[in-house]
């Protein structure tokens, strides 16, 4: 059998094992091992498994994500999301669609500290949903706005999705995370931007709510300054060459730590809680990094990457061209599965393409992000949807998609934004 | 003198630097000429870039298969590969085409023991280089506090012997390190100091043989136990210390011309040592010899020979210091 | 996932770690022994992170370090992940696509279950071999810590002991859902995007 059809074939198993929902990460470690196994000789295919496995866990550069993982978990155990929604309500409630900004600032706020757009829509639904249904929202654009709002959790960094980019493509975690920040600055001005236009557009469909005073929005900004400060000092130590990626999630998740016991808001349960959380999560995300390696090493062996590139670099689209084949091919994937599993699949085959085009790879990882994060979002499987469907129960799925697509829309223009203009995503990593 | 009845085979060929590096038309160049030898039934795939695997696992990789050739650094894993690390010594080869060529004759037998599961084909150097840094380092005393990202676990050693501490990050990461503070000097050889751009942020340049890094080019047993007489007499000839020499000239070439790039840019201290200087480095260098001696020692081979054989050959080849 | 759902969100995080829900049965001798597993994960978790902290305060502002807390910090970290995946496994917290799962009846899912659990334990066992070769293999060859020359072995070996539980657990929750069913609660919210 030629190494193309065994590629082929390894696909279509990989497939078949995941929606049969063995885990992502043991599905393709499975077919990556069995194949490359295949092609070069069992004997070989064993030690690989031995290898990669205990490479990837032991290598201190992936630090960064346990390390990021325990920051949010710490942040997040010490009471941040009500604090956050609450300070941001103080100072645009009143306005018409203000509780929807505020919650859009408060997702900002939390994604600043949060690796992970599901946990941000999940954190969101039962902190802002409660107060928006209270002032008379309706519910598919209290829902939307949280879906979407949701997604920058993955855009600001820290980000998980782009930490594992980053790892799988061998760039910079740093550079991404800063390259992160201008577009997720935007995309919430436009967040923000979009909930104008509905309310401008269909009047009486956004109520406002009571008007607070000064002194209610001093309070407010007591409660979350000293985290946010947080957020900066890593951030800026990051983008101003005073700690490596690894390094900053330490110290984030120090500080983090610190900062909670100090305020007397994590208790023993709280700290015990928060190292869990940061456990389980590292511990799939390190399954799923390890499965990317080995089907990596089967698909080199195929050469299928270096084929693939050929091939689309050789159909005559122009760069343009192809990029727009690409994110197509994402939109369409992301009906079928989540963010994570997207990247890790498609990255290594994909990323060749895209550095042969000419593109750079920082802003690359940005597009794709964004990209997936979409996903996210758009019917008819849509991780945040789910989530926020199981906490707020009484909602239908259409409801939620509905109240969704105007932000998609938004989403759309932003990445042609994106496009047309990279600098938005190369200027910050560039002056590092 | 390949025959017709000759198996094909397609050797996977891993190493873990870019395709740009000038190793990567070494490897090209060699392969070609194996290829070339066996009339076309030893073909090649070469994969850059770690793709195969990581740069730490390659001796590894050609010993279980998963590569049939494979570009390794001994000094990357401590304690593994002793005997070898003589060639690591400070102020020992002074160039790098010569000191292939002797590291190689002087090291071969030794490598059928302490390289023993894979098929050893040549070991080499790079361009011996000194230690670039933020501030100007003349002698062993000015290392203590400071932190260095060393080549190899020798220099490590050496740099903790003399009160300093280690920073581990890769080439590409080195300058970072540099950059952020996170190391503050580094032992890096004179073109790719240029090529990772780490001439931007350090300005102080040793220019002496301070260190040099071994390499070896292995291959998996089986590969080569299942060629046929024939292939295996191409192997074998491309397997010889004249290869050696061949295999490492481009990189040398390469390092060796980044010496007068460092040199031309402006704001740089690019300076030689004294005798005087040099001499107090060897002495600061004597511990790391006894504890090479050491560990040579416990794989039951003899120091003392092993060392003055190295000796005897660096002479022979004109490569020593 | 075990537990209640919004694990993500905040406060609720205390809950969901620190004791069961109300509405469940007692925790069994198993509960506990998986929770210790997980704790223990955790903890390596906590030296992973003050290992780092405390690596840049020295560095930031004494000029000095820790000797091998690189080589010290990426070993726990191994230790850390291999035992998480142990839990991880137990309680299906992984990262699945759940397309054909959701959408299928009861029944069905149960038996993708099974199926998904049957592949996981086969997978999980093959690495877990093949891992003990790894730390033997890193053991023969002396391989040592950059700084203090301390053999890696034993690290990669307390690594491996969690690969090994993560056998046991995913053998037990292979058993749980063919003869327990029920004792797993269906919450398709994963921690990861
Ligand atoms: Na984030
Ligand atoms: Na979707």
């Amino acid at each position: 059998m030629s190494s193309d059809s065994v590629a082929v074939i390894g696909f279509i198993v990989l497939f078949a094992l995941m929606l049969l929902r063995v885990p992502v990460g043991m599905a393709m470690g499975l077919v990556g091992v069995t194949g490359f196994g295949y092609l070069v000789g069992s004997g070989p295919a064993l030690k690989l498994i031995g290898q990669t496995s205990m490479r990837t866990v032991t290598d201190y550069t992936f630090g960064v994500i346990p390390m990021f993982l325990l920051m949010g978990a710490f942040v997040s155990a010490s009471g941040i999301s009500s604090e956050l929604f609450r300070a941001a309500n103080t100072f645009v409630g009143h306005r018409k669609g203000g509780l929807g900004v505020a919650t859009i600032a408060a997702c900002a706020g939390f994604a600043a500290i949060s690796g992970s757009s599901v946990a941000t829509a999940a954190t969101f639904s039962s902190v802002a949903y409660p107060e928006m249904r209270r002032y008379g929202y309706p519910q598919s654009f209290a829902t939307g706005v949280i879906a979407a709002g949701g997604t920058l959790g993955a855009m600001l960094p820290p980000s998980t999705v782009l930490a594992v980019y980053g790892i799988i493509t061998q760039q910079d975690i740093g550079k991404l995370f800063v390259a992160g920040i201008l577009p997720g600055l935007l995309a919430i001005s436009m967040h923000m931007l979009t909930i104008g236009v509905i309310g401008a557009v269909r009047p009486g469909f956004l109520p406002a709510g009571p008007k607070s005073r000064w002194q209610e929005r001093v309070q407010g900004l007591r409660d979350v300054w000293a985290p946010l400060l947080l957020f900066v000092f890593v951030v800026g130590g990051l983008y101003g060459g005073i700690f490596t990626p690894t390094e900053a999630g330490g110290v984030g998740a120090g500080g983090a730590f610190l900062l909670g016991v100090a305020r007397g808001r994590l208790s023993r349960a709280d700290i015990r809680a928060s190292l869990l959380q940061a456990t389980r999560t590292a511990a799939a995300v390190f399954t799923v990094l390890i499965g990317a390696l080995l089907f990596g090493y089967f698909l080199t062996v195929t050469q299928v990457p270096q084929k693939v590139t050929e091939f689309m670099t050789g159909l005559g689209l122009g760069p343009y061209g192809v990029l727009a084949l690409i994110m197509l091919m994402y939109l369409v994937l992301g009906c079928l599965m989540d963010a994570m599993a997207m990247i890790i699949l498609t990255v290594p085959i994909i990323f060749p393409v895209v550095t042969a085009l000419g593109f750079d790879p920082i802003w690359f990882g940005v597009i794709i992000v964004m990209t997936v994060e979409l996903g996210l979002i758009h019917p008819p499987v849509g991780m945040n949807v789910f989530v926020i469907k199981s906490v707020v129960k009484d909602v239908k799925f259409a409801t939620i998609f509905k109240g969704v697509i105007p932000f998609i829309a938004a989403d759309m223009v932003r990445l042609v934004i994106l496009i047309a203009f990279p600098l938005i995503a190369t200027y910050l990593p560039s002056r590092m | 003198p390949a025959s017709a009845q000759d198996k094909p085979v397609t050797l996977k060929l891993s190493h873990w630097v870019p395709p740009s590096h000038p190793l990567q038309k070494a490897i090209q160049d060699w392969a070609e000429d194996v290829k070339r030898a066996s009339g076309g039934t030893i073909n090649y795939l070469v994969f850059p870039s770690e793709q195969l695997g990581k740069a730490f696992d390659h001796y590894d990789m050609a010993r279980d298969g998963i590569a049939d050739l494979a570009y390794v650094n001994p000094g990357y894993q401590p304690g593994r590969f002793p005997v070898i690390a003589a060639g690591e010594l400070p102020f020992m080869i002074s160039d790098a085409h010569t000191g292939s060529a002797a590291l190689d004759a002087w090291y071969r037998p030794y490598a059928a023991q302490e390289m023993k599961d894979v098929h050893y084909c040549f070991a080499f150097v790079h361009d011996p280089s000194g230690i670039h840094a933020r501030k100007k380092i003349l002698l062993p005393s000015d290392i203590s506090g400071m932190k260095v990202r060393p080549a190899n676990a020798t220099i490590g050693a050496f740099v903790v012997s003399l009160g300093g501490t280690n920073v581990q990050a890769s080439a590409p990461e080195s300058r970072d390190a540099l950059e952020r503070g996170v190391a503050d000097a580094i032992t890096f050889p004179w073109g790719s100091l240029v090529l990772f751009g780490i001439d931007k942020v350090v300005k102080y340049h040793m220019d002496a043989p301070l260190y040099v890094s071994d390499f070896v080019w292995v291959m998996n047993k089986k590969t080569y136990d299942d060629m046929s007489p024939s292939q295996k007499k191409v192997i074998d000839d491309h397997c010889t210390t004249e290869w050696a020499q061949r295999f490492a000239s481009p990189w040398a070439d390469f390092e060796h011309a980044g010496r007068d790039k460092v040199k031309a840019e402006t704001g740089h201290d690019v300076y030689q040592l004294t005798n005087e200087e040099v001499a107090q480095w060897r002495k600061a260098a004597e511990p790391l010899k006894a504890k090479w001696a050491e560990g040579v020692k416990k794989t039951g081979a003899d120091p003392e020979k092993a060392f003055a054989d190295f000796t005897t050959t660096l002479e022979k080849y004109k490569a020593g210091y | 996932m075990v537990g209640p759902a919004p694990q993500l969100g905040e406060k609720s995080i205390g809950a969901a770690g620190a004791s069961a829900p109300a509405s469940a049965p007692p925790r069994s001798f198993m509960d506990r022994i998986i929770d210790g597993i997980e704790l223990l994960a955790a903890v390596f978790v906590g030296l992973v992170a003050a290992d780092t902290f405390i690596s840049v305060l020295l560095r930031k502002f004494f000029s000095t370090s820790i000797p091998d807390s690189y080589d010290f910090g990426r070993m726990l970290l191994g230790i850390l992940i291999f035992w998480g995946i142990a839990a991880t496994s137990y309680r299906g917290t992984h990262i699945t696509v759940d397309l054909v799962w959701s959408a299928a009846s009861p029944r069905y899912q149960r038996i993708i279950d099974i199926f998904a659990t049957l592949v996981l334990l086969f997978v999980v066992t093959m690495q877990t071999l093949m891992l003990f070769d790894k730390v033997a293999q890193t053991r023969a060859d002396n391989v040592l810590t950059y700084d203090l020359h301390f053999p890696t072995w034993p690290f990669f070996a307390i690594a491996w002991v969690g690969d090994v539980s993560a056998v046991l657990l995913i053998a037990i929750r292979t058993w749980r859902l063919i003869f327990q069913p029920g004792s797993f609660s269906r919450m398709p919210l994963k921690p990861v995007e």
